[in-house]
């Protein structure tokens, strides 16, 4: 059975070849119709990886080394593909026992981490075809996959933005987590509460700057009834994070109430940055800092609040004491 | 040369006059017929295997020759009875089948067993209707054009090559090929849609050819269906999509029931009045109780090499559409 298929692919290897010689615009190497997996994504990847933006999430970077450790691989596949008898020799190798469950371990990639990848390239779209799948397809293009895989995509643009909103929420993490190491290591001092939050909420919001001007668009899609369960979900582990690395770990009241005073404050102020023309948004972050500001006076004006109150009661209680004494109610006969 | 093996074989069987009993010689064509067919895996006892033909059991052989004559029989009036026996809803079904393949423009389109051309129409439709759109909502973006904007427009006007939507219908049979170019000719539409009589089992084109495959209502009939998913895997290009509309299992039991009842007493019935024909509508409604359910299917399409397989059930899962990518 086996002898078979290696029959039947090396029919196909030599037809295949043959399409490659009467149409040069094919890309992919031809030995890899052969082999089953995402074998052929492996050459234009290595092209697409190379010239992409700093990995975003920690998915793509695992695909970096992978994808280096494939180039070896790479150049055997594609020199074979030009010799004819010798393509079958060539690519035993990938269809032994050995070989594959190492190349399992390297090439395969989940559908998910697929998806992941057309939507990242799509991002570079968004400018020009907003949050839709026109700019899905031109990303899967870019891939070399054809634009009818946008199929894969149920939520359509939804899916767009909410992977670009887990993109921005890891890269979040990734630098939180390392301005926390950095503290720990003694290497930075750490701040106060009020600029921490500052400093995170601008970072966060410093990444829609490339697509402020389809923004609105993206926002009105997570407000879609079926997307408004994710995009919640997203906004509230973005805050939470926020809040925990700045050192937040109580487990009263307040964790509710800071983390609803956190979303507030972020909420307002990308609403305030969609319509903000000053240069390199100066009037966002001021705007930014006063709410910060309210919400820190706010907490010690609370605390006033309560001392005076205490005081104000304590002093009706005696001024009612003294009353009775003077009307002689208190006196026991 | 095997196609031509073929048609000697189907002519020895009309002047035999019985679609029986095969003269000795018919069948030694047919075994020389089969073994240069695409029955590749199954190289000497190919005649010997027997599967379903309706609820017959006739040698694999013979059930491409059959199906043959069934639609070469129900050519003519293919059209109104489908609108007869389904009551029109499946009109519907093929919109929504184009509905959830949301074409983007330039995308090539093979409509395998797509006969009458049903859906290659719907599809250049619909691509032709998303292009006007998407031209009529740059025109109203732009609504003060400098001179700049309006000597591109002129420019890019013929430039409809590059984005060109392409439709290939293939199908076996060429009397259901020529009502479509009879339908195609009738509507207006001359570009961007070619006819190719084809066997789905051994498709006549290169590899890496097609963006999207569809297979509508006719992937039952083919007799070896995992060879046909191999071929449909052949000719898509990566990240093309595989797309099979099929009569399904009911999933609802008061609704199997009617739709028993109704299949294999009303359709014959319907195939004699309008089209003259029992036993070709009786061969219909058997084959579609034959065909794997929904699951069984999906199995398939993985097996074959589809990755994020799907399905969804229309009409209560009297057709099922099925989706698969080529990654």
């Amino acid at each position: 059975m086996a002898a078979l298929l290696r029959g039947v692919r090396a029919g196909r290897a030599l037809r295949g070849l043959s399409s490659v010689v009467a149409a040069p615009t094919a890309t992919t190497p031809q030995c890899s119709s052969l082999s089953r997996g995402f074998h052929r994504a492996a050459p234009r990847l290595q092209d697409d990886f190379k010239s992409d933006k700093p990995p975003p999430s920690s998915s793509s970077t695992t695909f970096h080394e992978h994808y280096q450790a494939h180039s070896a691989e790479q150049d055997n596949t594609a020199t074979a593909s030009h010799e004819g008898a010798a393509a079958e020799q060539a690519s035993r190798p990938n269809t032994s026992y050995q070989d594959q469950s190492g190349e399992q371990g390297e090439e395969y990639e989940t559908e998910e981490q697929l998806q992941a990848r057309i939507l990242t390239a799509a991002l570079e779209f968004v400018p020009l075809h907003g949050w839709s799948m026109e700019a899905i397809a031109s990303g899967a293009e870019t891939l070399g996959l054809s634009s009818a895989s946008t199929g894969m995509f149920n939520n359509g643009a939804g899916d767009l933005v909410l992977h670009f909103i887990t993109q921005c929420n890891s890269q979040l993490t990734e630098i939180l987590a390392e301005q926390h190491k950095q503290v720990q290591l003694g290497q930075a001092e750490s701040k106060a509460t009020a600029d921490f939050l500052r400093d995170a909420v601008e970072t966060r919001l410093r990444m829609y700057i490339p697509y402020i001007e389809s923004w609105p668009q993206a926002m009105s899609i997570l407000l879609l009834p079926h997307n408004i369960p994710d995009s919640l979900k997203h906004l509230s582990t973005l805050v939470d994070d926020i809040w925990y690395y700045a050192g937040d770990r109580s487990t009263d009241m307040n964790w509710y109430t800071k983390r609803a005073a956190l979303t507030g404050i972020y909420n307002t102020t990308e609403l305030v940055m969609l319509q903000d023309s000053s240069p390199d948004f100066e009037d966002t972050w001021n705007f930014l800092d006063n709410r910060i500001q309210d919400v820190v006076n706010m907490a010690s004006t609370a605390k006033q609040v309560q001392s005076t109150g205490e005081a104000v009661v304590q002093g009706l209680m005696g001024a009612a004491f003294t009353l009775k004494n003077l009307t002689g109610l208190n006196q026991r006969r | 040369m095997s196609a031509s093996m073929r048609l000697l074989v189907r002519r020895a069987i009309r002047l035999s006059d019985t679609n029986i009993q095969i003269s000795a010689a018919a069948r030694a064509a047919a075994r020389a017929a089969a073994r240069s067919s695409s029955c590749r895996c199954f190289s000497d006892a190919a005649e010997d295997r027997s599967t379903h033909f309706g609820f017959e059991t006739v040698p694999e052989t013979e059930k491409a020759k059959r199906v043959y004559k069934v639609f070469e029989n129900v050519a003519q009036r293919y059209d109104i009875m489908n609108d007869a026996m389904s009551l029109g809803i499946h009109r519907v079904w093929k919109d929504m089948l184009l509905h959830a393949m949301h074409p983007q423009p330039g995308v090539r389109l093979l409509d395998v067993a797509g006969g009458t051309g049903d859906i290659s129409f719907r599809f250049l439709e619909y691509v032709r209707s998303q292009q006007e759109r998407q031209r009529r909502r740059a025109a109203r973006s732009m609504q003060t054009p400098s001179w700049q904007d309006i000597s591109n427009n002129y420019s890019t006007e013929d430039e409809d090559g590059p984005l060109e939507s392409r439709a290939v219908v293939c199908d076996i049979n060429k009397e259901m090929l020529k009502v479509g170019k009879q339908k195609a000719d009738s509507m207006g539409i001359s570009t961007g849609l070619s006819w190719v009589v084809g066997d789905a089992e051994e498709l006549p084109f290169d590899d890496d050819q097609f963006d999207i495959y569809t297979i509508a209502f006719g992937i039952r009939n083919v007799t070896h269906i995992d060879q046909a998913l191999r071929e449909a895997l052949r000719v898509l290009k990566p990240g093309g999509r595989f797309m099979c509309l099929e009569f399904s299992k009911v999933t609802n039991p008061v609704l199997a029931r009617l739709y028993d009842a109704y299949s294999f007493q009303m359709i014959p019935v319907l195939g004699e009045v309008i089209a003259g024909d029992w036993k070709s509508y009786q061969y219909l409604v058997e084959s579609i109780r034959k065909f794997p359910d929904q699951e069984e299917f999906t199995g398939m399409i993985e097996d074959a090499g589809f990755y994020c397989v799907q399905y969804r059930n229309l009409t209560g899962g009297v057709v099922a559409l099925h989706s698969g990518f080529k990654l």
